[in-house]
């Protein structure tokens, strides 16, 4: 009985749909919904780029059409906006279609809008002349009540947004950092950090704000406020340096497990954000003791904990080893990272091998040892069926080179030159053949 | 940082293309074939990233790839993203799929593609992480979707109709009657009146 009901309610929407209801004529209306599958089906059951681009190119005339005659309604605009995003992702030009866009995100309905700002999005460029014309409508946007149009507002603000104009809507999203709705300060946050990249000096005074967002109680703003924290302590450690202690203590609480579950993911508390703050830590304790010894505990800390066997947490590791091997180095520490750095290149796990390797050129400089210890698996890599792995390889073999082994680390570089065929990657190689050419003069490649 | 997010089928059609860096038209369709090719040249059991071509920037960027079924998800990173948390964010990026269109497949991202972009923005936007977790992604969108309903107005009817009929807890009927007891039970006729 169950299923009858459930066959029913499937077939209701098209019954639905078949009958030609108020408003509009149904020969209007029923294709539209489909317009878009249609173009497609069209697409798909062509047999030559030819006939694609006469398809395409019919398209795009209806298209044109549509969107300039004066009868054409929002609705209609909308459906036309998707087909032309569809077009302009296959290649094919779709200029005269900007300016609609545009004109969908200021006039329509909210679900106009979306499609309006998702075209804009997609089509226009930073620099581009049409895009002073949305300034408006997203000021009007930003201060509106309804919260998914201050979200849409704040996403178009972050992915383009013309520099001259960022002083119009700057107090507006200032503003937005105090929103009592967690999704708005978090786009808040993110949408200054593009300002930051693009306009570092307009935004020099709302620093203090940052703080606070990194103090915020809510665990997504404090996220997104670190990618503004990795960037500035990246251009200048040595300003943060007394913002220590509060990254070791977030990333103490969240390694004990003191988040919400929803942020498990796995099992693992927060798997991103932890990697984030060791980034953060490699930053602020490189080359400085002091600010090193504070990490200590809780890089231990993760060391330990992160012994699962899923994917997040090798990243985690690889972190965590990474940071161990860049700050003020302590010998325990240095011990543990080294063992975990063996567990990696041993993995049968590819992608696992790929970041001992990569940790191995990280560590080289610092323990030349650890290199013989692995020795054997190095030289099984050489001849892996995978081209990445052999090329990391050779990147690391690059690094210890010296007297004895030159000869046959040139010679194997060699050979790999000769199966390349990719020219960026030939460039690389021959730049350090050379490299190491000149370092060792006496001996014949 | 996120260069770009690609996504195309075993044939090298793009079925989702989003650039969180400029480059002009052409430069973004050859960057999408030359990705293709050099994706597809990998086996299904080697490393998930690649160096990025000549073209998307050089040796600073890596593209991170995962291979489902039909479709191919690249996502362009710079050095300062960590690989193994770029490869789970694909996974989350596709469970989220999975989960707002029930069982993905191809056909719905081709279809729904801006629904597909509305995901993704509440992801990654302009190039930075901006969500993890999945229940977060969809409850952003479910709150997009009943607007939607909401303004669909007299048409939209019959889905509402639908939807609150589908959410009513219909009283399961017995699928099987057991008869291998001698001592039968009189039916309740009451609820047949």
């Amino acid at each position: 009985m169950s299923d009858i009901v459930e066959k029913t309610l499937t077939a209701l929407p098209g019954l639905f749909l078949q009958t030609p209801g108020a408003g509009g004529p149904a020969a209007a209306r029923a294709p539209f919904s489909s317009r878009l599958g249609g173009l497609i089906r069209g697409i798909t059951a062509l047999t030559s780029k030819h006939e694609e681009e006469k398809l395409i190119h019919q398209e795009l005339s209806n298209l044109k059409a549509a969107v300039s005659a004066p009868t054409t309604t929002l609705k209609m605009m909308k459906e036309c906006m998707v087909r032309l995003i569809y077009c302009e992702m296959l290649g094919y030009d779709a200029s005269f279609g900007y300016i609609h866009a545009i004109k969908l995100a200021q006039q329509g309905n909210l679900l106009e809008k979306r499609v309006g700002y998702l075209a804009v999005s997609l089509f226009l460029h930073e620099s581009h002349e049409l895009l002073l014309l949305l300034v408006n409508t997203v000021v009007k946007d930003l201060q509106s009540t309804n919260l998914v149009e201050v979200c849409m507002a704040l996403t178009i603000v972050s992915q383009i947004f013309p520099q001259e104009m960022i002083p119009a809507v700057l107090p507006l999203i200032e503003d937005k950092l105090q929103h009592s709705k967690e999704i708005i300060r978090r786009k808040a946050v993110l949408a200054l950090y593009k300002f930051h990249l693009i306009a570092p000096n307009q935004v020099q005074h709302i620093h203090v704000k940052f703080r606070k967002a990194l103090c915020d109680r809510d665990v997504g703003v404090m996220a997104a406020s670190l990618h503004i924290y990795h960037r500035m302590i990246k251009e200048n450690s040595s300003g943060y340096k007394d913002l220590t202690g509060s990254f070791v203590t977030i990333l103490k609480q969240v390694v004990g497990g003191k988040l919400p579950v929803d942020f498990n993911y796995h099992s693992v508390p927060a798997p991103w954000l932890q990697i984030q703050l060791l980034r953060i830590l490699r930053l602020l304790g490189k080359d400085d003791q002091r600010t090193s010894e504070l990490m200590y505990d809780v890089l231990d800390e993760s060391l330990r904990r992160a012994e699962l066997n899923h994917n997040v947490t090798y990243a985690i590791l690889f972190e965590c080893v990474h940071t161990v091997y860049s700050i003020y180095p302590k010998s325990e520490l240095l011990e543990k990272a080294a063992k975990c750095i063996g567990k990696f290149v041993l993995s049968p796990k590819i992608n696992l091998k790929y970041l001992g390797l990569k940790a191995l050129t990280y560590v080289i400089q610092q323990d030349p040892t650890l290199a013989l210890q692995h020795q054997m698996t190095i030289i099984e890599c050489l001849d892996h069926p995978d081209p990445i792995i052999k090329r990391e390889t050779l990147e690391l073999l690059y690094r210890i080179t010296n007297a004895q082994n030159i000869t046959v680390i040139v010679q194997k570089m060699l050979e790999y030159l000769h199966q390349s065929k990719e020219e960026y990657i030939i460039v690389n190689l021959v730049g350090k053949i050379a490299e190491l050419a000149e370092k060792y003069p006496l001996f014949e490649p | 940082m996120i260069q770009a997010i690609l996504v195309f089928n075993n044939h090298g059609k793009p079925r989702l293309v989003r650039f969180y860096q400029r480059f002009p038209e052409e430069i973004q369709q050859q960057i999408v074939r030359e990705t293709f090719h050099l994706v597809l040249k990998r086996d299904d059991n080697i490393c998930n990233f690649l160096e990025g071509g000549s073209l998307i920037g050089g040796s600073d960027y890596k593209l991170i790839y995962r291979h489902y079924a039909t479709l191919y998800f690249v996502f362009c990173v710079d050095s300062s993203e960590s690989e193994l948390g770029i490869l789970d964010l694909i996974q989350v990026f596709v469970e989220t799929l999975d989960k707002c269109f029930e069982n993905v497949c191809e056909l719905d991202l081709i279809f729904h593609m801006d629904k597909v972009h509305y995901i993704l923005q509440e992801v990654v936007m302009g190039g930075m992480v901006l969500e993890t977790n999945m229940n977060e992604i969809v409850a952003q969108i479910e709150a997009q979707n009943r607007l939607e309903k909401s303004e669909g107005g007299l048409s939209a009817a019959p889905a509402r109709a639908v939807s609150a009929v589908k959410n009513i807890n219909l009283p399961e009927m017995p699928r099987s009657i057991n008869i291998g007891d001698l001592n039968i039970k009189v039916p309740n006729l009451s609820q047949l009146v």
